[in-house]
């Protein structure tokens, strides 16, 4: 082939899969993802950080104080916003926590752990994304730091994975497989898990929601959240009448930074509702959805 | 529209914190932290900040941002922002009168000296002045101390000169614009409150090594640049304003500051909504409608050591 491709899956279209049954019977399994991020008033002068990241008003000089506290609000406020919603709906989400968090934000942690919600390592900050603009070994140690710092806050090792901005470079699936990594939530190509093989062993990759990632749908594309809320209950709809045949999932990513707001948390709100609402939907953790999957391979 | 743009290889500045980014402000989560009473029982505080803008025609070049990222000059952009001083602000001085609200002006104040009616009407209304820089087209980024002391002089006495205001609050100017000495340097030449950290629903102090300073909770959220500046029309602003106030309002002890810009929602087809959002606020009861000082000065006097003593004691204050 003269075009690099990934070499990491099967071209396998949705239609031409062994059908894919849900615990219970469920049509569809639903999945929240909460990113406890940290934006760094000095990162490494080598880091790369995307051009969009979000924050202030673009990248500054230093002390870009404005993109730091614009994502720090979402530590100090806007996760309480979000913990506050999910509690009332009795919903548990996959946090993914950045290495800073971890270290630097302990009661965070306890919190979270004390709902019994699951920790995903999330990098080291927003302002350090992986791409291959890093060596192996930097991302070897980049990503054996993000795991073993939120193994170290928690007590817990991490199964999965979300690389900051979705950042990855062609090595990270098989570095994260040889860490010991369950499952990645990086690519967003799918509706049902599917397996990774790399040279250091096989891992799940849970394709999460793009196009509702509140960063996505509003802070880039300015879509308002009353629409945001409708997508995603255009999306359950459509995905529970395609989930007969064959289950399929959603996982939603949000930013407390960003939906934590006052005027903005009513819509998370409402679209909890709706779910809970709905029967045939599975109600998972995005590590609960993996190992699932990854029974069902063994077994089937 | 396209105003700023970050000029892409601008030159470092100064890193002599080698610390973690907390040396500025603590963390404690406004969750644990002591109640905040407002005066008269009042469940919220609001602060009203129109901007008083200045964008200079041919402003000096600068290494960091380029304020004209189209052209230079760019007499579109620049009748835009001017519209402002010119038209926008009369228009919002009628309705902020007839709802008779306290205001805090965020103020370039090279705007004082341009626009004396502006002036007049400032001082004549008393509102507070949180200062915004001398110009939006001129940056500090790469001044070193004493020219950024000196430039905080010069802003306070223009100011006092021009109003008669001893000016406690700054933030900016332009898009972001500081040094890492930013804080201790407004600490020392006497400001109480910087608005560039939006970090918080409440006040909170800043760590500086003389004096005592907060960061106050200035809006990018509610604030019609921001807003306005996509797909959405003047009466989205209304709905901001009204969810944010719902749920602060529910929540007590928070501030909920509304930005607004005459130059953007001081437009004939916009105007309204700003008397709308105000109708909207003035039918609650219990809202204490201050200003920065104001806001300032009862933290001050009622919740900062509450809040320092809390960061002491609180057992997950990192050591």
């Amino acid at each position: 082939m003269s075009d690099r491709d990934q070499v990491y899956y099967d071209n396998v279209v949705i239609v031409r899969r062994p059908p894919l049954a849900w615990p219970g019977g469920h049509r569809v399994a639903f999945s929240i993802v909460v990113c406890a991020e940290y934006y760094e008033l000095h990162p490494p002068d080598d880091a790369f950080i995307p051009p969009n990241v979000p924050g202030g008003f673009g990248r500054a000089p230093y002390p870009d104080v404005r993109a730091f506290s614009q994502r720090e609000y979402g530590n100090r406020v806007g996760i309480f916003r979000v913990i506050e919603a999910l509690d009332r709906y009795h919903i548990r989400p996959t946090v993914a926590a950045d290495a800073c968090i971890a270290a630097g934000y302990p009661y965070l942690i306890d919190q979270f752990q004390r709902r019994n919600w699951e920790i995903a390592a999330h990098g080291y900050s927003l302002t350090r994304v992986i791409s291959n603009k890093m060596t192996e070994e930097q991302e070897r140690e980049y990503i054996g730091n993000s795991l073993n710092a939120v193994e170290r806050a928690s007590g817990v090792k991490p199964g999965g994975w979300h690389g900051p901005e979705y950042g990855e470079s062609e090595r990270t699936p098989a570095i994260l497989a040889e860490l010991g990594v369950k499952y990645v939530l990086d690519w967003p190509n799918d509706e049902q898990p599917y397996l990774m093989n790399t040279p250091s062993g096989s891992m799940v990759s849970i394709p999460m929601a793009l196009e509702l990632d509140d960063v996505v749908i509003h802070y880039h594309r300015r879509v308002s959240l009353a629409r945001w809320r409708q997508a995603i209950s255009e999306a359950l709809d459509q995905l529970q009448t395609d989930g007969v045949a064959a289950g399929r999932h959603l996982v939603l990513n949000v930013h407390p930074w960003l939906i934590g707001h006052p005027h903005r948390i009513g819509y998370l709100e409402e679209a909890l509702a709706d779910v809970c609402r709905r029967g045939n939907v599975w109600m998972a953790t995005a590590g609960e959805i993996a190992a699932f999957y990854r029974s069902q391979q063994s077994s089937g | 529209m396209l105003q700023y743009s970050y000029r892409p290889h601008f030159p470092a500045t100064s890193r002599k914190q080698t610390d973690v980014d907390q040396s500025w402000i603590d963390y404690l989560p406004i969750t644990e932290r002591p109640p905040i009473a407002w005066p008269g029982g009042a469940r919220l505080a609001v602060m009203i900040c129109p901007n008083i803008l200045y964008y200079e025609f041919m402003p000096p070049p600068d290494p960091w941002i380029n304020p004209w990222a189209r052209m230079t000059p760019d007499v579109m952009m620049y009748g835009r922002q001017e519209f402002g001083s010119r038209v926008g602000f009369w228009r919002l001085v009628d309705i902020l009168d007839k709802h008779g609200l306290p205001c805090t002006a965020v103020l370039n104040v090279a705007a004082l000296s341009k626009f004396p009616d502006v002036c007049a009407a400032l001082v004549e209304r008393q509102w507070d002045i949180l200062g915004h820089g001398m110009y939006n087209t001129r940056f500090i980024c790469g001044y070193n101390e004493d020219e950024e002391r000196a430039y905080y002089r010069d802003m306070l006495r223009t100011v006092r000169d021009l109003t008669g205001v001893e000016m406690k609050g700054m933030g900016g100017p332009g898009p972001q614009a500081a040094t890492e000495r930013t804080p201790d340097l407004l600490a020392e030449a006497g400001f109480l409150y910087y608005a560039d950290f939006f970090h918080d629903d409440q006040p909170f102090p800043i760590r500086v090594k003389s004096g005592r300073l907060i960061s106050m909770p200035y809006s990018v959220e509610i604030n019609d640049v921001p807003v306005l500046a996509t797909a959405y029309e003047a009466d989205e602003f209304v709905t901001i304003v009204r969810r944010q106030f719902d749920r602060l309002y529910a929540e007590g002890g928070r501030v909920m500051c509304i930005t607004i810009h005459p130059a953007v929602i001081g437009q004939a087809q916009r105007a309204k909504y700003v008397d709308l959002a105000l109708q909207y606020l003035r039918s609650f009861p219990d809202v204490w409608f201050a200003s920065g000082r104001d806001i300032t000065e009862h933290y001050m006097a009622h919740c900062y050591d509450a809040v320092v003593e809390r960061i002491r004691t609180w057992p997950w204050t990192a050591r």
